[in-house]
Parts: structure tokens; C-alpha cells; sequence
């Protein structure tokens, strides 16, 4: 290198440095986004108030119909559903949102909903049955995401603005799947010539609290307050809302403490107990619909025998485990359905981990000293996933079954799943979450009979059980109760049946700002922050 | 040099094409169904098929292949499977972010590695030598992830003296924005006028791009030095010496000159590298760069973003290669493009 080309160089670094370093602090080094402390040189001379969110994960996708993942964080405060889930502990199952109340006729196969009046969409659009009809319609026509949930609308009838009248094909709980947040969002007719690449440009068309200002992918949401919100607003809720996408846990755990985000979700749960001895700082920990399953082969030998199979289930080190990946920030399942949700059951039989009654049971099967290997895939890199196959491994090994583990990523893993289940593996660990709060996403996506495997990969096969899931589902949208005692019974045949390990519902671990005020977990909506509740 | 020239560009053409199959075809035979990845989380059974015939996966491979490389020709680079963004949009936020990132740590390599190991080098054995080899291989041994932890705590926990992570603050996000015309912060910041946006992205970028450049400034220090060594005890330095010339010409005019065409060599790959190597300082700084982008697809197995990645950074590699070996003729008239 030329020394002339080289003392430029230097030139221009030495002075980059000079000009960032001038002028004392920089702004970046105060935490800068809540109200009071903010640097703001050119701003209005009234601070607006900021909430600073801390998300986890990137946004793959922000278009209302197709969105079907972690996105929610954003999503949920653009726009809104008909009904919303309540959290646990609520009086009721549901509450109203854009529609004020609703009936179903006697068959659960016509829904009404009488909307809100004087609602608007962010663009101006006025929120009417017809801009309902567009919403559904069009998230059934993309056919992406969780456009499904849909699946029994026949036909949409706005016999009025504020009335619209569903007819479904098969009976089907409409006002819980109205609360889904996923697929249910209103979306503005405005938007009618607009595709997902407009949505994730940036743009929104919903009827929220808030609309996007700007999003940088990868990075960063701002959102700002929807002056004309139909909920109105009051003193001290959050002008803004900035979403930042920090991946590494170690520095989302430096983002809360330091007072740089307000709110964060998965930290290293063997740090929670320092960060919550901070006073700044509040751990909220509530049960979450998520848990995690080991989907029992139930087609091939030797797990097609039933006594096999609940020989694992005692086998299985629940509380080990469960303390030690888990830090103990979750229970053991009662069945399939997470405790707290609308179906669950708190007297259902839990198999302890017992190794004698293992060894029992297996010698009733003609296994008295096991004997036989079995495979268990797995996603690769989810370390919960292999602790709980090498802390199991071990205990089989006493009984004499050699485990073998199988990491693979998700696609390759549902692959072989979907496949014969003659070469497929034996146990298939996953997590599972509903896309709207009913026990039947449960039940029937993974062990309703399935003549092609899709999510049934323990390919149980039981038509009393699928006639009964069936029609609960078909009641529960008139009459709750007793559709809710039948998915109990429902969930006690895959327990006797040892369909799977229910190994553990999961905590939702939330660290908060102890100056936040307002803050209620949903696990009905996993990982949202519903801004608009909120205030410092 | 005109032939010369267009022979190279010709056999980058060819080492393109032969890349851009060997990725279609490998990331082909990994067991999956990219049509289920494309439906999306929790797809049913008729929207995984209409995926797939949507994504022509039901085709043959070579007619895949082919049907590629004509949407490459018209400059589509396809969909993501995973997030149904295009991909050439996704890659021009990202790959800004990463080449702000690389250039201002090559630039640090340069600035910080090639002195210390002119002087490394031309007091052989000194104090001064003994330190910078310890911090050198220190330099290339310490993982950068563990690194970069260590610096946020430094910098940020303890001296609150630079910004924990991301491109830029919140507070200028929301009050102080500029356009974005290049994707570079450095610039387009400048090119608004706004200075405290400016001082913001710079301050921002310090600590990922020093991190990031701990590696190649070890390296270029060593094989600075190591160069300057070999060159200090050629007869030409002895006569330089002799005639008088100032110490400080004859180790950066006449011995740096023919010193610095290895290291050159190597800090040009290493700038390649890092387009997609940078993921661990990426993740952890959350800086939204290519490298956190291509092992987020390598995850899902989202072949169409492996493929455009793996065609933009060979196309990288081999004009830095290219723009590498002019720079060396120019250098040393002994280099012959031929």
C-alpha cells in the first residue's frame, strides 16, 4: 500500500473516531427510550411516552391474513378480532372486541355477530360486515398461515352494516375461533388491492390502538397511537411502542436491567433468580397453552402395546427434568390439554416416574428385561428437547431399552414423521400450542385417525375417541359444559391409553419494568404485549 | 490486462454457474419438504400441496435448476420459503448492514494490524514484538462471541461508554430519522445532513466492527510482520539504509510495498468471509446482517435464500480475488497479469 493511500486511511478513521467522540456522551450510551430520559434534539417539545419492547425473535411475516408466527407481538396491538380470549381465572371464556355480542342458532351452524359502531380503520375506512366479510374472505382466498381456522364458512350475510350472519358447513365454536390470534384480524377493504409484500413493506390496515410509523426488517417496529381509536385513550398510556428484535438472551437480559426495554421474554432461566433480586425489575411467571409432548408409535411394535407404552410413561424423570432444563419453570401435564385452559382437568391421572412399575408392566407385555431399541427424533439445538431424551436414555438403560437419539432439523424430522409409520421413529418429541384456544386443536391435530400422518405422528388410531372429540367440538359452541366433560373424557382415554408422554406444560417467564403498570399475562395470545393496556 | 481481464471474468462466469448448481443440487438432497416449510408452522395437508405446485417442486430437479437460473438471469432471486419475502429485497436490507459492518473492521485491520507489524517486524525480538505476538494469537484464538460478551460488558455494563447493541438508539429511530438511499447508516446519515444520527450509527458500529476485526488485525499484524522481517534483510533496505534514508521511508515507502502483498491477499478473503461469517457477532449485537440471515435459512433448510446468498458471496469472493491481484500488480511491477 502506498503510504499516501494508507495516511488517508487513517485520516478518515482517526477522524470518524473525533467526530463520534465529540460533543461529551453519546446519545446512544442513556438508555434512550423511555419518556423522560430520551435524547431528542429535534423532537416536539412535549416528550411522547415510549414503551420499549425487547421481542426475541424477528417478525417473518406482518400480513393480518397470513401471519402465523411470532409476529403476533406486532400484530396484536394493529389490529383487532370479533372476541377476544380472556386470561385464565376471567369470568368469562371470552370477551367482547369489534363485535359487541353474538348467538349461535341451536346447531352451532349459523353465527351472528353485531358489531361495533362507530369503529375506523386506520386508513379512514369505516369498520362495518362488510369490511368482516373482506377480512375472512380474503384470508380464506390466500389460504396461508392458520386460514384454516375458517375451514367450516360456508358463506358470509351482512344483512345490515352492523350484523353479519355466518353459515358454517359443520358445527364449530365460531366465537372462540373469532378470538384466534392468528388469521381472525379485521382488515380495512382499503386494503383490498394490497399483497403480503405491501404488508411487510410496512404498511398496516387494521383497527388497533396502534399503527406501524416505521419497521426496519430484522430490527426494529416503531408504532405510534391511533388518535381515532374507538377505546379512546387516557393519561399516561404509551404514545409509541418500539418493538426491537434482540436474538441473544445475554443482551436482552442487559436491555431490561439497564432500563433500555421495558418488557423481555426468554432469558436464561438459571439467571431469573439474580434478575428478579433487581427492585427495577419483576419476573412474571404464569402457566402458558404450550407443552411438550413425546408422541408414542402406536402402529409398531413393541409400542403398539398399550402396556408398553405406560410402562414408558413411568419411566419417564419428570421432576428431574424438569427441574434441572427447565429450572423448574414448568409442570408436569395432566394429558394433553395445558392447565388453566378451557377442557383441562386437574383430577386426571398423572404416571409418576416409577421404575418398579415400569419393569412390571413390561414384564406383563413379554419384556421382563427389555431388550429393544427405540428411536427418538428430536429438533436439533433445542437443548430442553435433548435433556429430556438423555435424562430419559438413562432410565430406560435400566430397564434394559437402549434409546437412541435422533436430532434433526424440524423439516427433516415432520418428514420422516409424515412418512410409513413402519420406518418411522418411535418417539417424536414436540412442542404444541393452539392457534385459537379450544382442546379439539389439541386432540384432534395430534391424535385424531389420520389415513396420511400430518401432526397425528404417534398415528393413534381410536374411533370412539374420534367420534367423541367430534362432537364436542360440534357442542361447544352452544353448550360449553358439557362439551368441556366430554373433552375431559377424551383426554383420560390418551392418558389409559398411554398415547404419548405428556411431559410438561411450560411457564410463560415475562421480566417487566417494576414501573409498568398494567401488565396481565394471555397466554391465549403466547407472547404478546397488549400495549394499550399498559401505562408508567 | 484487457485479456487478461475478460479470461478472468469469463472463469468467474464459469465458477458462478458451477457454484450456484452444486449448492441447488445439495441443498436439494437434504431430507425435507420445502413445500411444507413454505405452508408455513402448522400447515394442513391441501396447503402443502398447493405449495407445492405453486413452487413448481413437483417438477424435475434439472427442470427446477433451469426455471432458476432464468428468474436469476431477469434478477429474481425467488421467495423465501420461509417468510414468502423476496429475496433480493431481504438481501438488500441485510447485505448493507453486513458490508458496513465488514468494510469499517477490514478498514480497522488495515489501520491498526499493518503498522503494529511494520514496527513488530522491524524490531525483531523487542519488547514491543513479544507483546503484540501474545495479544496476536490471543487475537485469533479468543472466540469472537465470547469476545464480544466481554466488551458489551466492559464498554456498556461497566463504562457505560458505548451502546449495547442494534445499528442505532431507539430515541433516534423515533426522533431523527434520515431516508435510507444506500443502506449504509454511515452514509445515508451524511447524506441528510443529520449528524446526531450520524455520531449515533458510528458509536453503534464501533464495538461489532472492532470485534470483528480482533481476527483479521491478528492475522494482518502477524503476516506483517512476518513479511517485513523477510524484506528488512534484503540487500535494497541495506542500501537504503546506507544512502541515509529516513528510517520511518524506508519501512513504510520501500519495505512495506513489497511486505504488504500477502497480507492484502489475506485480508481480502477474510473480508469475504465475514459477508456470512458474522452471524455470532451479528446475533449478539443485533445487527441485522446477512450472515444472521443465511444461518437462519440454513435452519429451516430454505434452499432458495442458501442458494442466493451462497451466489452473492461467490460473486464477493471472486471480485475481491480479482480486484486483489490488480492491486498487487500495481503494487509490484513483477506481478504480471497475464
Amino acid at each position: 500500500m502506498k503510504p499516501k493511500l494508507f495516511s488517508a486511511f487513517s485520516l478518515v478513521l482517526a477522524l470518524a473516531i473525533a467526530l463520534a467522540a465529540c460533543s461529551g456522551t453519546p446519545p446512544a450510551t442513556q438508555p434512550p427510550a423511555s419518556a423522560t430520559e430520551a435524547p431528542a434534539p429535534t423532537a416536539a417539545p412535549a416528550q411522547p411516552s415510549v414503551l420499549t419492547i425487547a421481542n426475541s425473535t424477528t417478525f417473518p411475516d406482518i400480513d393480518p391474513s397470513t401471519s402465523f408466527s411470532n409476529d403476533s407481538a406486532v400484530t396484536s396491538n394493529i389490529y383487532e378480532t370479533l372476541t377476544r380470549y380472556n386470561p385464565p381465572g376471567s369470568k368469562d371464556v371470552l370477551s367482547p372486541q369489534l363485535a359487541t355480542s353474538w348467538e349461535s342458532s341451536e346447531d352451532s351452524l349459523t353465527w351472528t355477530f353485531h358489531l361495533r359502531q362507530g369503529v375506523k380503520f386506520h386508513d379512514g375506512e369505516p369498520f362495518n360486515s362488510a369490511a368482516v366479510k373482506f377480512s375472512v374472505e380474503r384470508t380464506k382466498t390466500l389460504n396461508g398461515g392458520a386460514a384454516w381456522i375458517w375451514g367450516a364458512v360456508n358463506s358470509i350475510e351482512t344483512p345490515d352494516d352492523y350484523t353479519v350472519v355466518f353459515h358454517l358447513d359443520y358445527a364449530t365454536p365460531l366465537d372462540l375461533i373469532a378470538s384466534s390470534g392468528y388469521a381472525a384480524w379485521m382488515i380495512s377493504p382499503g386494503a383490498k388491492d394490497k399483497d403480503g409484500a405491501w404488508f411487510n413493506a410496512g404498511h398496516d390496515a387494521g383497527t388497533g390502538p396502534y399503527t406501524i410509523e416505521s419497521y426496519e426488517p430484522g430490527q426494529r417496529v416503531i408504532l405510534t397511537r391511533f388518535d381515532d381509536y374507538w377505546g379512546g385513550w387516557k393519561a399516561g398510556q404509551f404514545d409509541k411502542v418500539v418493538i426491537e428484535v434482540v436474538e441473544d438472551p445475554t443482551v436482552r437480559q442487559q436491555k431490561i436491567e439497564s432500563g433500555e426495554a421495558d418488557w423481555t421474554m426468554e432469558l436464561a432461566t438459571e439467571n431469573l433468580a439474580s434478575v428478579g433480586n433487581n427492585p427495577d425489575v419483576k419476573v412474571v411467571v404464569n402457566p402458558s397453552f404450550q407443552n411438550l409432548v413425546g408422541l408414542l408409535n402406536t402402529q409398531k411394535p413393541p409400542l403398539d402395546d398399550p402396556k408398553v407404552r405406560q410402562a414408558l410413561s413411568y419411566s419417564f424423570p419428570y421432576e428431574v427434568f424438569i427441574n434441572t432444563a427447565m429450572s423448574g419453570y414448568a409442570t408436569q401435564a395432566r394429558g394433553v390439554i395445558p392447565a388453566g385452559m378451557y377442557g383441562s382437568d386437574e383430577s386426571l391421572f398423572q404416571y409418576p416416574f416409577d421404575l418398579d412399575k415400569a419393569k412390571s408392566l413390561l414384564t406383563e407385555a413379554g419384556h421382563p428385561d427389555g431388550g429393544f431399541e427405540l428411536s427418538m427424533t428430536y429438533v436439533t439445538g433445542n437443548t430442553v428437547e435433548q435433556q429430556a431424551g438423555e435424562l430419559w436414555k438413562a432410565e430406560l438403560a435400566k430397564l434394559g431399552i437402549t434409546l437412541n437419539l435422533q436430532p434433526m432439523a424440524w423439516e427433516a424430522q415432520w418428514d420422516l414423521g409424515k412418512g410409513d409409520p413402519a420406518n418411522a421413529q418411535d418417539v417424536f418429541v414436540m412442542y404444541w400450542w393452539p392457534a385459537y384456544v379450544t382442546p379439539y386443536d389439541f386432540l384432534f391435530n395430534m391424535f385424531h385417525t389420520e389415513e396420511q400422518p400430518l401432526f397425528n405422528l404417534g398415528y393413534y388410531r381410536n374411533g370412539d375417541f374420534d367420534t367423541l372429540i367430534d362432537d364436542a367440538n360440534a357442542l361447544s359452541g352452544g353448550d360449553k359444559a358439557k362439551a368441556e366433560s366430554m373433552f375431559q373424557e377424551a383426554s383420560k382415554m390418551l392418558v389409559d391409553d398411554a398415547a404419548s408422554l405428556f411431559i410438561f406444560d411450560q411457564s410463560n417467564i415475562h421480566i417487566v419494568r417494576a414501573d409498568l403498570k398494567g401488565y396481565v399475562d394471555n397466554p391465549a395470545y403466547s407472547h404478546v404485549v397488549f400495549a394499550y393496556q399498559l401505562s408508567r | 490486462m484487457a485479456v487478461y481481464l475478460l479470461r478472468r471474468l469469463a472463469l468467474a462466469a464459469l465458477v458462478i454457474i458451477s457454484v450456484s448448481a452444486v449448492t441447488f443440487v445439495v441443498a436439494r438432497v437434504i431430507p425435507s419438504d420445502p413445500a411444507a416449510l413454505y405452508a408455513g408452522q402448522r400447515p394442513t395437508a391441501d396447503q402443502i400441496e398447493a405449495a407445492r405446485e405453486r413452487l413448481g417442486l413437483d417438477q424435475p430437479l434439472y427442470a427446477q435448476y433451469i426455471r432458476f437460473l432464468g428468474d436469476i438471469l431477469q434478477g429474481d432471486l425467488g421467495t423465501s420459503y420461509k417468510t414468502k419475502h423476496p429475496i433480493l429485497s431481504d438481501i438488500r436490507t441485510f447485505l448493507p448492514a453486513t458490508l458496513e459492518l465488514v468494510i469499517v473492521s477490514t478498514l480497522m485491520a488495515l489501520l491498526v494490524g499493518v503498522p503494529l507489524g511494520v514496527f513488530a517486524g522491524a524490531r525483531r525480538g523487542g519488547g514491543f514484538d513479544q507483546v503484540t505476538r501474545i495479544a496476536s494469537i490471543a487475537g485469533v484464538s479468543i472466540p469472537t462471541f465470547w469476545l464480544a460478551l466481554i466488551f458489551q460488558l466492559f464498554f456498556f455494563g461497566a463504562l457505560k461508554l458505548l451502546p449495547l447493541s442494534s445499528r442505532m438508539s431507539n430515541s433516534v429511530a423515533l426522533f431523527n430519522t434520515f431516508p435510507t438511499i444506500t443502506g449504509f447508516y454511515l452514509i445515508d446519515s451524511l447524506l441528510a445532513g443529520n449528524l446526531v444520527a450520524w455520531r449515533d450509527a458510528a458509536w453503534h458500529i464501533l464495538l461489532p466492527a472492532f470485534t470483528l476485526a480482533t481476527y483479521p488485525i491478528s492475522l494482518t499484524l502477524r503476516m506483517t510482520r512476518a513479511a517485513m522481517v523477510e524484506t528488512l534483510s534484503e540487500k535494497y533496505i541495506t542500501a537504503a539504509r546506507a544512502q541515509g534514508l529516513p528510517e520511518h521511508d524506508v519501512l513504510f515507502r520501500y519495505a512495506l510495498k513489497n511486505a504488504i502483498i500477502p497480507t492484502l491477499t489475506v485480508l481480502g478473503l477474510s473480508f469475504a468471509y465475514s459477508l456470512t461469517g458474522a452471524f455470532l457477532i451479528e446475533v449478539i449485537f443485533s445487527w441485522p446482517g446477512l450472515g444472521k440471515y443465511v444461518t437462519d435459512a440454513v435452519l429451516n433448510v430454505d434452499f432458495p435464500v442458501i442458494v442466493s446468498v451462497t451466489l452473492i458471496v461467490t460473486v464477493f469472493y471472486v471480485f475481491i480475488n480479482l480486484i486483489v491481484d490488480i492491486i498487487q500488480a500495481v503494487l509490484d511491477p513483477r506481478v504480471a497479469l497475464r
